[in-house]
């Protein structure tokens, strides 16, 4: 290790960055442990080679450790130009990374002790330029050996009277070549790849000394540019990452809300069809929210995947199969025959057997089947008895029981809610859980139980996943 | 020799424009908003003006409608963050020569100007 500790080192560089980032994402999981010496200073000044290599090693080495911790590739850029600009003296340093949205190479950072200072976000080169396609069509026969597009030796190309006379073509290309490198007053350009795509390039201008980069220079930017590409490459997967999860959020979220509405259309379609039953539906969706809402944490809750979603879609669909009822059934307005009754009770077997085939809708199925069981297994269509009926169906045969004594029916008059609510006590333990029906009224005795007028929920369902 | 005149609220970016045109030997002058553009053009009567739409206080389509008052033969180009047609158009219409979208290239950028200048330098 050299005495000469002028510009700050890569250590300390290292430590700063690794500071700013644990302070912005208070997350200690960030902290880098001290690794290695802490200070390496980066010995590129013209000295004897041997120790110098050794040196390149170890600041590489460190370099690619410190990389993979930045998570924007801004962060990374910043410091690889703060410390080229520190170390290397060179007149100016850019770096331009390649921008998906904008589809061309943007200027991400650039400094300059006594060239050019670009305002960053400020310039852009097109996929067309000729700067750009000299790397990304790898025409190796303008880029030295070590992968480096180097400005004297374009120049050497111009005087070269071979290509002037014989390849014309070549001689303008490397004219628009030299041109793009003017304007960015560059004396190198280290591209930067990963696997075979351009990320970006490091442009740098000439040292201020004058003198030309040596190739340890040169071999040790490749380097830096490839350990780059690669933590630059991780951070933007990171990236497109989260915006894909971010994508795929937005269309459940859109899915969802087509799939309830959908649903909300076909309870609307049943309720069209009896003009005695209007908003029936609703409402029980409604009254099976509320009692819901008082039975939380009720072990039987955790058994179900989405709980208050397959409610809520079993309340909006729990009488779609009447749509296989006949009118003259549905719609009689005296007492019905005990045939008529019999084929009124296959409503629930229907219902299921056309949500059946949905695979999603498996458990809506079961408890839509299921809803005109009773407690005391005196229900139908299987006598199901006490817990073996599913939750679900639990809780809108209580609603549904008290929108049809509070409704109109063909055969009979409504009846007051409070009539209803002694009802549903009368029948607690033989109909009707007594759990169901105890929640049931902690939820009546709140007031969320209402029998006209809208309740929230309805509305907005889709929401709050 | 030939002047420009860059009006952009960043000095950052009125700074490099400036030293890239004086490297080209041209003669810059900058300002960071409307008002200033005005009396500077008024002042040194540039042979071209690059003008910046977005800007706080006066805006670039408010400079350029009081530039072209002062001048009707002023040429003006537009330099524009985003792609806002409407106001290229309206810019268009109210007398602008010629536009350049930020982040801008360097090349175009040279090339606009020197294009305006009709190639005399």
């Amino acid at each position: 290790m050299s005495a000469n500790k002028k510009a700050p080192s890569w250590a300390k560089l290292h430590e700063w960055f690794v500071g700013k980032a644990a302070m912005r994402d208070n997350d200690m999981a960030n902290r880098v442990e001290p690794s290695g010496p802490q200070s390496i200073d980066l010995p590129l000044s013209s000295e004897p080679a041997h120790p110098q290599q050794a040196s390149y090693q170890t600041f590489l080495e460190n370099a690619s450790r410190t990389m993979i911790r930045f998570k924007k590739p801004e962060h990374l850029i910043k410091m690889i130009v703060k410390t080229i600009d520190e170390q290397l003296k060179v007149t100016h340093t850019a770096v331009l990374l390649y921008k998906e949205d904008k589809k061309s190479y943007i200027l991400i950072d650039s400094k300059g002790s006594e060239g050019l200072k670009i305002p960053i976000g400020f310039i852009r080169l097109g996929i067309d330029n000729p700067l750009i396609s000299v790397f990304s069509e790898k025409q190796s026969y303008l880029i030295s050996e070590t992968g480096i597009l180097r400005y004297e030796d374009l120049i050497v190309s111009l005087r070269n009277r071979e290509i002037l006379e014989k390849q014309s073509d070549l001689y303008d290309k490397i004219l628009l070549i030299k041109r793009q490198m003017d304007l960015m007053k560059a004396s190198i350009c280290v591209p930067c790849y990963f696997k075979r795509d351009l990320l970006g390039i490091l442009v740098l201008g000439e040292k201020i000394s004058g003198e030309p980069f040596s190739r340890e220079e040169m071999g040790f930017f490749m380097t830096l540019a490839n350990n780059a590409a690669m933590a630059i490459a991780n951070a933007q997967l990171i990236e497109n990452l989260h915006q894909k999860v971010e994508e795929i959020k937005g269309l459940y979220l859109k899915e969802h809300r087509i799939f309830i509405h959908t649903a909300i259309a076909l309870a609307a379609a049943i309720d069209a069809r009896d003009p005695y039953t209007h908003g029936h539906t609703e409402r029980v969706t409604n009254y099976s929210l509320a009692i819901a809402r008082e039975l939380e944490g009720l072990p039987e809750i955790a058994a179900y995947d989405n709980f208050k979603e397959t409610l809520q879609i079993a309340a909006l669909l729990h009488d779609i199969g009447k749509i296989g009822i006949p009118d003259r059934v549905l719609n009689k307005h005296n007492r019905l025959t005990p045939e008529e009754y019999e084929e009124i009770k296959k409503h629930s077997i229907i219902g299921s057997t056309i949500l059946n085939p949905i695979k999603e809708l498996r458990d809506v199925s079961r408890e839509i089947r299921a809803h005109q069981e009773c407690y005391d297994g005196s229900g139908y269509p299987d006598g199901l008895k006490g817990t073996s009926i599913p939750l679900i169906a639990r809780i809108i045969g209580v609603a549904d029981a008290f929108d049809a004594i509070t409704t109109n029916r063909a055969y009979r008059k409504e009846r007051s809610a409070e009539d209803a609510v002694q009802e549903l006590k009368r029948c607690s333990g033989s109909q009707f859980d007594p759990v169901i029906v105890s929640a049931f009224l902690l939820a009546y005795e709140k007031g969320n139980i209402l029998t006209n007028g809208k309740h929230k929920n309805f509305v907005d369902m889709d929401e709050g996943y | 020799m030939s002047k420009i005149l860059v009006v952009d609220d960043e000095c950052d970016i009125c700074d490099f424009v400036k030293n890239f045109f004086q490297e080209r030997g041209y003669e810059v002058f900058t300002a960071s908003n409307g008002e200033d553009a005005i009396e500077v053009s008024k002042r040194e009567k540039p042979g071209l003006i690059l003008l910046d739409i977005k800007m706080k206080g006066m805006d670039g389509i408010a400079a350029l409608k009081h530039l072209k008052e002062i001048d009707r033969k002023q040429k003006i180009i537009m330099v524009t963050a985003l792609a806002d047609q409407d106001k290229m158009d309206e810019a268009f219409r109210l007398g602008a020569c010629g536009y350049i979208t930020k982040p801008l290239m360097l090349d175009q950028l040279e090339n606009t100007v020197e294009r305006n200048f009709g190639v005399a330098i």
